[in-house]
């Protein structure tokens, strides 16, 4: 148990296929906590079937991961119980429910009690200073409240693993800090995350190490400088091309 | 399956719908406003047209006819009994009818009186329109008044004759109906209330269904949601109960609807053509059972409802789905609107939709047969079973949940 600890994240040969095609093929790779390890693909590379293996959305069709030690087949509640996620640009909150409300029933859905769930949205209200706007209607709030609103909803239950995948697409430079900000505490808060993305500014930004995916195929993985100095490029988007781009070309 | 995360996913739904005025507009305030309003309308527009034929029967002659001689026969003679039954002056006969100026036109024989003294039968030509219903109608109470001035002549001939108008009759018809005006006003309901409940069982669950899982899709609350703790046929039967719950809420408010529609006017249940049926009564065992049977076929539906919903890629594309389930719901009950209880074939109490449709007919027949009702409960009790699997295999299968 005590090599999952530092592991947090083990994927071992994921492979997803869609009757002929195959979205995910043989990914691996390993995330230690605290880390920030970010997925960086085109879009339709397999960036987000492999999230959505990862949550146990999807089943592999081979392969495996375990998260926080459990096997995303075997134990996917367990699993589910140690994930927060936070999709897309959209934050995607019921409009009828007030914050309080949005936030309390995935709490509750992760069998957590009404006294804890009630500290911890008091105590998360505080830090990303949704106090004011608690106890109003999702519906009508802003953009960058319902941000926030989702942000506390993913975390509620204190995950040790946080899964972004595209959490910036389509969203304002204001928005887009906001998400950093969070991922940040997240960070801070001792958690491992991965991270998908198809901007290398933010990926280069955030990401401790990171895992190029093309094709559903992982190509290279390592920490940003070290891929800069073995392909001899200045920048991540040069090493990105030069990998994918020349994949792409044969 | 949580039994604890059921209720959180069932409570939070309701909640959730509760405050969708859409919803609650819909589902449950317009039906309690519009199926009384329809009703009464329908019903007293039956009413007022009946009331119309019979008292406001206009009559013209045709050029040829409009005689001082013909018109004095019609007058005199034909119509004076009937008060309802006025002869009026047109410049066009035919046009008149057209327009609804005269619902009759007559044509009499212009050697009439000739033939009349001779004893001879003389024609009259009764013109109308078929297309109008008041014209139709009309025909009936003209003739009435034909051949009450038929039969007055042949007394006469027969008198003057001395032989009795008896001998005309041979045989004298009685009618005698069985049926009291309670089970009149049954049979009318029999007819109407089956399809109504049907169609609304049917309909209750489609705003919820439409907004619980496609709605839920389109929202991006679902993948959020799909990576809590709770299993998916959890989830899955939270928004279940929760859709069921909601056809029924709307299916009462209706039946409130109705109620309050009877209060106002009794006729206005049975479109405003039956007896008052006050009195009438239902065993408790035939109103428990199908009460059963109709939330068994409510729960049938709201499987199929939230199936459809989950195969849905948009929430547009799941209200054309589940506008289809009317559709499919519709044909079954307005086949079978006018088969009274004793000619239900077996197999309608276990055909799905026909088995609830049976059983209400079957209940408000008067005399029930408890074994097809109890085969209509078994039949319901297994469409419920499948259309739950349906919605669970579905609701698990990825191809389907995350279709795009």
């Amino acid at each position: 148990m005590r090599g999952c600890a530092v592991k947090l994240i083990k994927v071992e040969n994921l492979t997803k296929q869609f009757g002929a095609f195959t979205a995910v093929n043989n990914v691996s790779f390993e995330v230690e906590k605290g880390e920030i390890f970010g997925l960086l693909g085109e879009n339709g590379a397999g960036k987000t079937t492999t999230l959505r293996m990862l949550a146990t959305m999807l089943k592999p069709t081979s392969g495996t991961a375990l998260m926080a030690g459990f096997d995303v087949i075997s134990q996917p509640e367990k699993v589910r119980a140690k994930i927060g996620i936070l999709i897309g640009g959209e934050t995607g909150l019921y409009d009828r429910l007030t914050c309080e409300e949005n936030i309390a029933y995935f709490g509750l859905l992760n069998d957590m009690t009404r006294d804890k769930i009630n500290d911890r949205i008091k105590t998360m209200a505080r830090a990303f200073g949704m106090e004011e706007y608690i106890k109003r209607r999702a519906g009508k709030l802003s953009k960058g409240m319902k941000q926030k609103v989702a942000f506390a909803r993913a975390i509620i239950h204190d995950p040790d693993i946080m899964l972004f995948d595209e959490p910036t697409s389509g969203l304002d430079v204001s928005a887009i800090k906001d998400v950093h900000e969070f991922i940040k505490i997240c960070k801070e808060e001792g958690k491992t995350i991965v991270f998908s993305s198809h901007t290398m500014s933010e990926v280069e930004k955030l990401c401790d190490r990171i895992a190029i995916i093309n094709k559903g195929e992982l190509i290279e993985k390592g920490k940003v400088e070290e891929l800069k100095n073995k392909y001899n490029c200045e920048s991540l988007e040069d090493v990105f091309i030069q990998l994918v781009g020349g994949k792409n070309e044969f | 399956m949580n039994f604890r995360h059921i209720w959180i996913v069932f409570s939070k739904e309701a909640k959730d719908i509760v405050r969708d005025k859409k919803t609650i507009i819909t589902s449950i305030i317009v039906p309690m406003v519009i199926i009384p309003l329809l009703s009464i309308l329908a019903g007293g527009s039956v009413r007022n047209m009946q009331k119309d034929i019979e008292q406001n029967v206009t009559i013209a002659l045709t050029r040829e006819s409009n005689t001082t001689e013909i018109r004095e026969l019609i007058t005199r003679d034909i119509i004076a009994a009937f008060p309802n039954i006025n002869l009026i002056d047109v410049e066009d006969p035919i046009e008149a009818i057209n327009n609804s100026e005269v619902r009759i036109v007559l044509d009499v024989e212009k050697d009439y009186k000739e033939k009349l003294e001779q004893g001879k039968p003389f024609v009259i030509e009764i013109i109308y329109d078929k297309s109008q219903t008041k014209s139709v109608g009309s025909v009936s109470i003209i003739s009435k008044a034909i051949n009450e001035f038929n039969k007055r002549i042949a007394a006469e001939r027969l008198e003057k004759m001395g032989i009795d108008d008896k001998i005309l009759k041979p045989v004298k018809i009685e009618e005698t109906n069985v049926a009291n005006d309670e089970k009149t006003g049954l049979s009318m309901l029999m007819m109407i209330l089956p399809v109504l409940l049907v169609i609304l069982i049917s309909a209750g669950g489609i705003a919820p269904a439409t907004d619980l899982v496609a709605g839920e899709k389109e929202r991006n609350t679902f993948e959020p949601l799909l990576t809590t703790k709770a299993e998916r046929s959890s989830i899955l039967i939270g928004k279940y109960l929760t859709v069921t719950l909601f056809s029924f809420v709307s299916v009462i408010a209706s039946i409130l609807g109705m109620v309050l529609g009877y209060f106002i006017d009794p006729k206005s249940m049975t479109l405003g053509t039956g007896a008052q049926f006050s009195g009438f009564s239902i065993s408790g065992t035939a109103l428990l059972m199908i009460l059963i049977i109709s939330i068994l076929m409510g729960m049938t539906f709201a499987g199929i409802q939230i199936a459809l919903s989950t195969y849905a890629k948009s929430f547009r594309e799941a209200q054309t789905y589940l506008s289809f389930l009317i559709v499919i719901t519709m044909i079954p009950s307005y086949a079978t609107i006018f088969m009274q209880p004793n000619e239900i074939p077996l197999y309608m109490y276990v055909v799905p939709v026909l088995n609830t449709i049976s059983a209400f007919k079957t209940v408000l027949g008067v005399n029930i047969n408890y074994t097809y009702l109890a085969i209509a409960l078994t039949s319901s009790s297994i469409y419920v079973i499948i259309s739950l699997k349906i919605a669970i295999s579905l609701f698990n299968r990825e191809k389907v949940l995350f279709r795009s």
